[in-house]
Protein backbone atom coordinates (compact mmCIF):
# COMPACT_ATOMS: atom_id res chain seq x y z
CA UNK A 1 0.00 0.00 0.00
CA UNK A 2 0.73 3.63 -0.77
CA UNK A 3 2.01 5.79 2.26
CA UNK A 4 -0.73 8.15 2.49
CA UNK A 5 1.56 11.47 1.89
CA UNK A 6 1.42 14.75 4.52
CA UNK A 7 2.37 18.45 4.15
CA UNK A 8 2.91 20.39 6.70
CA UNK A 9 2.21 24.22 6.77
CA UNK A 10 3.32 26.28 9.31
CA UNK A 11 5.20 29.48 10.10
CA UNK A 12 6.79 27.90 13.04
CA UNK A 13 9.81 25.96 13.19
CA UNK A 14 8.95 24.15 16.30
CA UNK A 15 5.17 23.58 15.76
CA UNK A 16 6.58 21.83 12.23
CA UNK A 17 8.56 19.47 14.21
CA UNK A 18 5.77 18.92 16.44
CA UNK A 19 3.49 17.77 13.80
CA UNK A 20 5.76 16.05 12.01
CA UNK A 21 6.55 13.93 14.55
CA UNK A 22 2.99 13.10 15.30
CA UNK A 23 2.79 12.09 11.71
CA UNK A 24 5.53 10.17 11.22
CA UNK A 25 4.67 8.13 14.35
CA UNK A 26 1.73 6.72 12.19
CA UNK A 27 2.52 3.69 10.81
CA UNK A 28 1.77 4.25 6.69
CA UNK A 29 1.75 8.55 6.59
CA UNK A 30 4.83 10.24 5.29
CA UNK A 31 5.90 13.69 5.67
CA UNK A 32 6.37 14.51 1.65
CA UNK A 33 7.15 18.46 2.69
CA UNK A 34 7.30 21.26 4.70
CA UNK A 35 6.16 25.19 3.86
CA UNK A 36 6.60 28.34 6.06
CA UNK A 37 4.03 30.51 4.27
CA UNK A 38 0.57 30.07 2.45
CA UNK A 39 2.17 30.61 -0.43
CA UNK A 40 4.86 28.35 -0.05
CA UNK A 41 1.77 26.12 0.93
CA UNK A 42 -0.11 26.28 -2.15
CA UNK A 43 3.14 25.71 -4.43
CA UNK A 44 4.82 22.59 -2.74
CA UNK A 45 0.96 21.22 -2.87
CA UNK A 46 0.92 21.78 -6.73
CA UNK A 47 4.15 19.91 -7.11
CA UNK A 48 4.15 17.20 -4.61
CA UNK A 49 0.15 16.72 -4.39
CA UNK A 50 -0.23 15.52 -0.87
CA UNK A 51 -3.08 12.95 -0.01
CA UNK A 52 -3.56 15.68 3.32
CA UNK A 53 -1.93 19.13 3.97
CA UNK A 54 -2.16 20.12 7.82
CA UNK A 55 -2.09 24.29 7.34
CA UNK A 56 -2.11 26.92 10.16
CA UNK A 57 -4.17 30.05 9.61
CA UNK A 58 -1.96 32.72 10.83
CA UNK A 59 1.25 33.10 8.20
CA UNK A 60 2.64 35.42 6.36
CA UNK A 61 2.52 36.56 3.16
CA UNK A 62 -0.30 34.48 2.47
CA UNK A 63 -2.91 33.26 5.27
CA UNK A 64 -3.67 29.61 5.70
CA UNK A 65 -7.78 30.39 4.84
CA UNK A 66 -6.82 32.16 1.26
CA UNK A 67 -4.28 29.66 0.94
CA UNK A 68 -6.92 27.00 1.30
CA UNK A 69 -9.02 28.20 -1.30
CA UNK A 70 -5.92 28.10 -4.04
CA UNK A 71 -5.15 24.82 -2.98
CA UNK A 72 -8.87 23.41 -3.44
CA UNK A 73 -8.73 24.79 -6.76
CA UNK A 74 -5.33 23.59 -7.54
CA UNK A 75 -5.09 20.26 -6.09
CA UNK A 76 -8.98 19.28 -5.53
CA UNK A 77 -7.76 16.10 -4.68
CA UNK A 78 -5.71 16.83 -1.50
CA UNK A 79 -7.87 17.33 1.40
CA UNK A 80 -7.26 19.94 3.53
CA UNK A 81 -6.76 20.32 8.05
CA UNK A 82 -6.76 23.51 9.16
CA UNK A 83 -4.85 23.97 12.56
CA UNK A 84 -5.83 27.25 14.35
CA UNK A 85 -5.48 29.01 17.89
CA UNK A 86 -8.35 30.90 17.11
CA UNK A 87 -11.24 29.41 19.57
CA UNK A 88 -14.38 31.15 18.04
CA UNK A 89 -17.20 30.20 15.06
CA UNK A 90 -16.66 33.26 13.03
CA UNK A 91 -13.33 30.86 12.27
CA UNK A 92 -14.96 27.66 12.10
CA UNK A 93 -17.38 29.19 9.13
CA UNK A 94 -14.55 31.10 7.46
CA UNK A 95 -12.43 27.70 7.91
CA UNK A 96 -15.17 25.76 6.03
CA UNK A 97 -16.29 28.32 3.57
CA UNK A 98 -12.79 28.14 2.47
CA UNK A 99 -12.84 24.71 1.52
CA UNK A 100 -11.33 23.06 4.30
CA UNK A 101 -12.94 19.59 6.04
CA UNK A 102 -11.46 18.95 8.81
CA UNK A 103 -10.44 21.90 11.68
CA UNK A 104 -8.19 21.33 14.77
CA UNK A 105 -7.76 23.89 17.63
CA UNK A 106 -3.53 24.35 18.38
CA UNK A 107 -5.39 23.54 22.12
CA UNK A 108 -6.63 20.48 20.83
CA UNK A 109 -4.71 17.04 21.77
CA UNK A 110 -2.32 14.89 19.51
CA UNK A 111 -4.78 12.23 19.40
CA UNK A 112 -7.59 14.61 17.94
CA UNK A 113 -5.12 15.86 14.90
CA UNK A 114 -4.31 11.99 14.37
CA UNK A 115 -8.00 11.12 14.34
CA UNK A 116 -8.66 14.67 12.03
CA UNK A 117 -5.79 12.89 9.31
CA UNK A 118 -7.59 9.66 9.58
CA UNK A 119 -10.78 10.91 8.59
CA UNK A 120 -9.98 12.67 6.19
CA UNK A 121 -7.41 10.33 4.62
CA UNK A 122 -11.00 8.54 3.39
CA UNK A 123 -12.30 11.83 2.80
CA UNK A 124 -14.45 12.34 5.50
CA UNK A 125 -14.71 15.76 7.56
CA UNK A 126 -13.47 16.26 10.53
CA UNK A 127 -14.51 19.37 13.38
CA UNK A 128 -13.17 18.68 16.85
CA UNK A 129 -16.19 18.40 19.43
CA UNK A 130 -15.33 21.98 21.06
CA UNK A 131 -15.73 23.57 17.18
CA UNK A 132 -18.73 21.52 16.34
CA UNK A 133 -20.56 22.83 19.74
CA UNK A 134 -19.46 26.22 19.16
CA UNK A 135 -20.49 26.30 15.88
CA UNK A 136 -23.74 24.50 16.05
CA UNK A 137 -24.40 26.76 18.87
CA UNK A 138 -23.78 30.03 17.67
CA UNK A 139 -24.95 29.16 14.21
CA UNK A 140 -28.87 29.96 15.02
CA UNK A 141 -27.66 33.98 16.33
CA UNK A 142 -25.07 34.79 13.79
CA UNK A 143 -25.22 38.74 13.75
CA UNK A 144 -25.40 39.52 10.14
CA UNK A 145 -23.03 42.90 10.12
CA UNK A 146 -23.23 45.18 7.07
CA UNK A 147 -19.44 45.34 6.65
CA UNK A 148 -19.06 41.87 7.16
CA UNK A 149 -21.47 41.04 3.76
CA UNK A 150 -19.34 43.23 2.33
CA UNK A 151 -16.42 41.23 3.60
CA UNK A 152 -17.68 38.94 1.73
CA UNK A 153 -17.80 40.55 -1.84
CA UNK A 154 -13.78 41.32 -1.39
CA UNK A 155 -12.25 38.80 -4.40
CA UNK A 156 -9.63 35.96 -3.59
CA UNK A 157 -6.77 38.57 -4.98
CA UNK A 158 -8.43 41.61 -3.07
CA UNK A 159 -7.71 39.49 0.42
CA UNK A 160 -4.73 38.73 -0.66
CA UNK A 161 -3.17 41.95 -1.05
CA UNK A 162 -5.55 43.54 2.08
CA UNK A 163 -2.92 40.69 4.01
CA UNK A 164 -0.11 42.45 2.16
CA UNK A 165 -0.70 46.05 2.68
CA UNK A 166 -1.51 45.04 6.56
CA UNK A 167 1.81 43.25 6.85
CA UNK A 168 3.32 46.71 5.55
CA UNK A 169 4.09 46.54 2.40
CA UNK A 170 4.12 48.86 -0.28
CA UNK A 171 2.14 49.08 -3.52
CA UNK A 172 5.10 48.35 -5.22
CA UNK A 173 6.12 45.56 -2.59
CA UNK A 174 3.25 44.33 -3.19
CA UNK A 175 3.40 44.51 -7.31
CA UNK A 176 6.01 42.83 -7.29
CA UNK A 177 5.77 39.63 -4.91
CA UNK A 178 2.23 39.39 -7.01
CA UNK A 179 3.83 39.90 -10.01
CA UNK A 180 1.05 42.93 -11.17
CA UNK A 181 1.78 46.60 -12.35
CA UNK A 182 2.20 48.80 -9.90
CA UNK A 183 -0.72 50.36 -10.81
CA UNK A 184 -2.88 47.51 -10.81
CA UNK A 185 -2.01 47.00 -7.24
CA UNK A 186 -3.06 50.40 -6.52
CA UNK A 187 -6.15 50.31 -7.83
CA UNK A 188 -6.65 47.14 -6.07
CA UNK A 189 -5.99 48.98 -2.73
CA UNK A 190 -8.54 51.27 -3.41
CA UNK A 191 -11.65 49.20 -4.58
CA UNK A 192 -10.67 47.40 -1.01
CA UNK A 193 -11.20 50.33 0.67
CA UNK A 194 -14.25 51.07 -1.11
CA UNK A 195 -15.88 48.10 -0.45
CA UNK A 196 -14.95 48.07 3.18
CA UNK A 197 -15.15 51.82 3.64
CA UNK A 198 -12.25 52.77 4.90
CA UNK A 199 -10.57 55.94 4.60
CA UNK A 200 -6.73 55.50 5.36
CA UNK A 201 -3.96 52.84 5.32
CA UNK A 202 -4.46 52.65 9.16
CA UNK A 203 -7.72 51.97 8.95
CA UNK A 204 -7.24 48.77 6.61
CA UNK A 205 -4.51 47.58 9.18
CA UNK A 206 -7.07 47.46 12.00
CA UNK A 207 -9.78 46.41 9.89
CA UNK A 208 -7.15 42.87 8.83
CA UNK A 209 -6.26 42.83 12.29
CA UNK A 210 -9.27 42.77 13.88
CA UNK A 211 -10.39 40.26 11.34
CA UNK A 212 -7.91 37.96 11.78
CA UNK A 213 -6.36 38.49 8.35
CA UNK A 214 -2.97 39.37 10.23
CA UNK A 215 -1.98 38.96 13.83
CA UNK A 216 -1.39 41.83 15.36
CA UNK B 1 25.22 13.63 35.96
CA UNK B 2 22.42 14.73 36.55
CA UNK B 3 19.84 15.89 34.06
CA UNK B 4 18.26 19.04 33.93
CA UNK B 5 14.47 18.86 35.23
CA UNK B 6 11.95 20.89 32.52
CA UNK B 7 8.51 21.62 32.59
CA UNK B 8 6.49 22.35 29.33
CA UNK B 9 3.96 24.77 29.75
CA UNK B 10 2.01 25.41 26.58
CA UNK B 11 -1.69 25.32 25.36
CA UNK B 12 -0.64 24.52 22.26
CA UNK B 13 -0.14 20.75 22.20
CA UNK B 14 1.74 20.54 19.13
CA UNK B 15 3.89 23.35 20.04
CA UNK B 16 4.99 21.09 23.31
CA UNK B 17 5.34 17.99 21.35
CA UNK B 18 8.01 19.96 19.11
CA UNK B 19 9.97 21.76 22.12
CA UNK B 20 9.66 17.94 23.74
CA UNK B 21 11.20 16.59 20.74
CA UNK B 22 14.11 19.07 20.78
CA UNK B 23 14.43 18.58 24.15
CA UNK B 24 14.72 14.21 23.98
CA UNK B 25 17.42 14.54 21.46
CA UNK B 26 19.45 15.73 23.95
CA UNK B 27 20.53 13.43 27.52
CA UNK B 28 21.51 16.33 29.22
CA UNK B 29 17.44 17.08 29.62
CA UNK B 30 14.42 15.38 31.02
CA UNK B 31 10.66 16.52 30.22
CA UNK B 32 9.37 15.82 33.86
CA UNK B 33 6.04 16.90 32.89
CA UNK B 34 3.49 19.02 30.38
CA UNK B 35 1.09 21.99 31.23
CA UNK B 36 -1.86 23.07 29.07
CA UNK B 37 -2.65 26.12 31.31
CA UNK B 38 -1.72 28.47 33.72
CA UNK B 39 -3.83 26.43 36.46
CA UNK B 40 -1.68 23.33 35.36
CA UNK B 41 1.35 24.71 35.39
CA UNK B 42 1.40 26.22 38.52
CA UNK B 43 0.31 22.62 40.40
CA UNK B 44 2.99 20.62 38.29
CA UNK B 45 5.52 23.20 39.00
CA UNK B 46 4.86 23.02 43.00
CA UNK B 47 4.70 19.40 42.70
CA UNK B 48 7.44 18.58 40.57
CA UNK B 49 10.23 21.35 41.30
CA UNK B 50 11.63 21.49 38.18
CA UNK B 51 15.10 23.45 37.46
CA UNK B 52 13.41 25.33 34.19
CA UNK B 53 10.11 26.13 33.50
CA UNK B 54 9.55 26.84 29.49
CA UNK B 55 6.31 28.75 29.83
CA UNK B 56 4.31 30.45 27.29
CA UNK B 57 2.30 33.77 27.48
CA UNK B 58 -0.84 33.55 25.77
CA UNK B 59 -2.44 30.85 27.96
CA UNK B 60 -5.66 30.03 29.41
CA UNK B 61 -5.90 31.82 32.87
CA UNK B 62 -3.89 32.24 34.80
CA UNK B 63 -1.34 33.73 31.51
CA UNK B 64 2.06 32.77 31.47
CA UNK B 65 3.16 36.36 33.52
CA UNK B 66 1.05 35.63 36.33
CA UNK B 67 2.31 32.21 36.78
CA UNK B 68 5.56 33.54 36.36
CA UNK B 69 5.11 35.86 39.07
CA UNK B 70 4.46 33.05 42.01
CA UNK B 71 6.50 30.27 41.23
CA UNK B 72 9.65 32.73 41.28
CA UNK B 73 8.94 33.00 44.89
CA UNK B 74 7.23 29.73 45.88
CA UNK B 75 10.22 27.81 44.11
CA UNK B 76 13.32 29.35 44.45
CA UNK B 77 15.15 27.02 42.35
CA UNK B 78 13.13 26.80 39.57
CA UNK B 79 14.02 29.21 36.54
CA UNK B 80 11.42 30.56 34.05
CA UNK B 81 12.26 30.88 29.82
CA UNK B 82 9.29 32.76 29.02
CA UNK B 83 8.20 31.63 25.27
CA UNK B 84 6.18 33.53 22.82
CA UNK B 85 5.18 34.60 19.60
CA UNK B 86 4.63 38.43 21.31
CA UNK B 87 8.16 40.19 19.33
CA UNK B 88 7.15 42.87 21.59
CA UNK B 89 8.75 45.13 24.19
CA UNK B 90 6.04 45.36 26.01
CA UNK B 91 5.60 41.60 26.68
CA UNK B 92 9.97 41.75 27.40
CA UNK B 93 9.43 44.40 29.74
CA UNK B 94 6.72 42.74 31.65
CA UNK B 95 8.49 39.24 31.51
CA UNK B 96 11.59 40.66 32.95
CA UNK B 97 9.39 42.19 35.58
CA UNK B 98 7.72 38.88 36.94
CA UNK B 99 11.14 37.73 37.24
CA UNK B 100 12.17 35.08 34.22
CA UNK B 101 15.16 34.77 33.27
CA UNK B 102 15.01 34.48 29.51
CA UNK B 103 12.58 35.50 27.09
CA UNK B 104 12.63 33.41 23.41
CA UNK B 105 10.41 34.07 20.85
CA UNK B 106 8.42 30.91 19.25
CA UNK B 107 10.07 31.40 15.67
CA UNK B 108 13.59 31.50 16.85
CA UNK B 109 12.57 27.76 19.10
CA UNK B 110 14.16 25.44 17.18
CA UNK B 111 17.17 27.35 16.66
CA UNK B 112 17.68 28.56 20.01
CA UNK B 113 16.34 26.74 22.52
CA UNK B 114 19.17 24.69 23.86
CA UNK B 115 21.14 27.87 23.73
CA UNK B 116 19.15 29.57 25.69
CA UNK B 117 18.74 26.86 28.27
CA UNK B 118 22.24 26.65 28.15
CA UNK B 119 22.69 30.22 29.07
CA UNK B 120 20.11 29.92 32.08
CA UNK B 121 21.63 26.65 33.75
CA UNK B 122 25.02 28.43 34.20
CA UNK B 123 22.68 31.72 36.19
CA UNK B 124 23.14 33.99 32.91
CA UNK B 125 20.23 35.69 30.54
CA UNK B 126 18.67 35.30 27.22
CA UNK B 127 17.05 37.11 24.97
CA UNK B 128 16.07 36.40 21.37
CA UNK B 129 18.30 38.35 19.10
CA UNK B 130 15.15 40.15 17.89
CA UNK B 131 15.43 42.82 20.75
CA UNK B 132 18.19 45.72 20.78
CA UNK B 133 21.17 43.72 23.02
CA UNK B 134 21.18 46.83 25.49
CA UNK B 135 17.72 47.17 26.08
CA UNK B 136 17.80 43.03 26.63
CA UNK B 137 20.87 43.69 28.78
CA UNK B 138 19.31 46.76 30.91
CA UNK B 139 15.89 44.51 31.27
CA UNK B 140 17.65 41.20 31.87
CA UNK B 141 21.32 42.06 33.86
Amino acid sequence: MNALKVLIADDHDVVRKGLRMLIEEHTGWQVCGEARSGREAVEKCTQLNPDVIVIDVSMPDLNGLEATKQIRKACPRTEVLVITHHDSDEMAAEVMEAGARGYVLKSDSDTDLVRAVEALSHHKPFFTSRVTEMFLANRGSRVTDPVEMMRGRLTPREREILQLIAEGKTAKEVATILGIATKTSDTHRTNIMRKLDLHSVAELVRYAIRNKVVEP
Amino acid sequence: MASTRVLLSDDHSFMRRGLRTILEANDRYEVCGEAGDGRETLELASQLAPDIVILDISMPPPNGLEVAAKPSQSLPGTKILMITMHDSEEMLRAAAAVGASGYLLKSDAEELLLVALQRLESGERFVSPAFDSDLANSLFP
